[in-house]
């Protein structure tokens, strides 16, 4: 119920402090969730993506993560930095169908703050929740190590519940992967991104 | 109604970055101006609703039952009597362990509010949820018609994930009772193992 209430008090937040303030709101949010999860540390890839499998790491409160182990990124020297992770379903679309069966409608803050988003900060955004759970990740992959380094994620594709995708045209040259293999991922999975090794030397890298 | 037209579950995620947005607005805007958000956010919701009519009481039950209602979109509604109502399970159930397992003990902010809103408002909420669940039953009541009446809601006991109770005060608690159509024992009796105990009855 608090997930459709979300919707509702979205509204009247972008009444009273715009749609960016909405944006900043959630930014907040993503920080202040992150910072509460607490550290982890793994002995490698391999023990990483297990307990990613597993749903033992703080990017397993989204939900079902999956490792895509068979698309590794490489650094410029061909060692392994890093993995594409993907989600069969966004975690806001179930909240989106509620609100429409609770409501009658969707809601029209959703587009609102997605449009904003998508115009000012970084154009992946398929839902409001896109917003949080970028920089929840982003922040989260600072506390957690593979092999003592810290992570860093990039946001690459998204579906939303009406079909529509987003392509990061930044994050896929920045890990160095085609295009078109992200957009075949998004066939299967409603969210990919990238976990790679902070300080990594990518082959896209600036 | 059929099983495959159920709502669909929420992710949990949500629910738990519900309630840091709630905490993060509470540091904005102090104990009562967050309990004046959730109240204000639960009448919206439920203002965006159709309104309802039915032509007589045991068919507004069996729209409760059959999760019809605007009522019973987030809770599955059992009546015990004509007009006492019982929900077994919280909404809020599924966020609140999921939030205690992967995030830790809620912030105080949220009991906190749920003091400020039995002080002020109505006696019954024990966390910040209860805010949007009574106030949510009592503006959708407002919405319904039976037998051309309007209907009203009244909280009698709320008991929380924890074990904790907050009943109506002693004063108002034998009045509300006797318009449930139920004992103090059987009272009781429920709160073992529901979530609350409410009233629907005409206006």
């Amino acid at each position: 119920m608090l997930d459709v209430a979300l919707a509702s008090l979205i509204e009247d937040m972008i009444e009273k402090a715009g749609a960016d303030g909405v944006v900043e709101f959630w930014q907040r949010v993503g920080d202040a969730l992150a910072s509460r999860m607490g550290k982890e540390a793994y002995l490698g890839w391999t023990s990483f993506n297990v307990a990613v499998r597993e749903g033992r790491t703080a990017f397993s409160i989204e939900g079902d993560v999956t490792p895509l182990t068979d698309m590794a990124i490489t650094d410029v020297d061909g060692d392994v930095v890093g993995y594409l992770y993907a989600m069969k379903q966004c975690c806001y679309v179930p909240t989106i169908f509620r609100t429409r069966y609770a409501v009658g409608r969707m809601s029209p803050a959703d587009a609102t703050v997605l449009e904003e988003y998508n115009a000012n900060v970084h154009n992946i955004a398929v839902c409001n929740f896109c917003v949080f759970h970028e920089r929840f990740r982003e922040e989260i992959a600072k506390n957690v190590t593979v092999s003592g380094n810290p992570l860093l994620s990039y946001l690459l594709a998204t579906r939303g519940w009406s079909g529509e995708t987003k392509i990061s045209s930044k994050n896929v040259v920045m890990i160095n992967i085609n295009e078109e293999h992200v957009r075949a991922l998004l066939r299967n999975y409603e969210c990919v991104y990238a976990l790679v090794m902070r300080g990594a030397r990518l082959k896209g890298g600036r | 109604m059929p099983a495959e037209t159920h709502m669909p579950e929420c992710n949990p995620f949500v629910e738990i970055a519900t309630a840091l947005f709630l905490e993060d607005l509470a540091t904005k805007v102090g104990v009562p101006g967050l309990n004046n958000y959730l109240v204000s956010l639960s009448k919206n919701l439920a203002n965006t609703m159709p309104r309802e009519e039915y032509a007589s009481w045991p068919e507004f039950l069996g729209a409760l039952v059959s999760r019809q209602s605007i009522l019973a979109t987030f809770e599955d509604v059992a009546p015990v009597t004509e007009h006492c109502m019982t929900t077994a399970r919280s909404p809020f159930d599924r966020g609140w362990r999921e939030y205690a397992k992967r995030v830790g003990a809620f912030a105080p902010v949220h009991r906190q509010v749920a003091e400020y809103y039995n002080t002020n408002v109505r006696p019954t909420a024990v966390t910040s949820v209860h805010i949007v669940l009574h106030t949510f039953r009592e503006a959708a009541a407002a919405r319904i018609k039976v037998s051309g009446k309007g209907v009203r809601y009244e909280t009698v006991a709320t008991a929380w994930l924890d074990g904790q109770v907050i009943m109506a005060p002693d004063g108002q608690l034998d009045g509300l009772l006797a318009r449930a159509g139920i004992s103090r024992t059987k009272l009781g009796m429920l709160l073992r193992n529901h979530a609350d105990v409410w009233i629907l009855e005409p206006a």
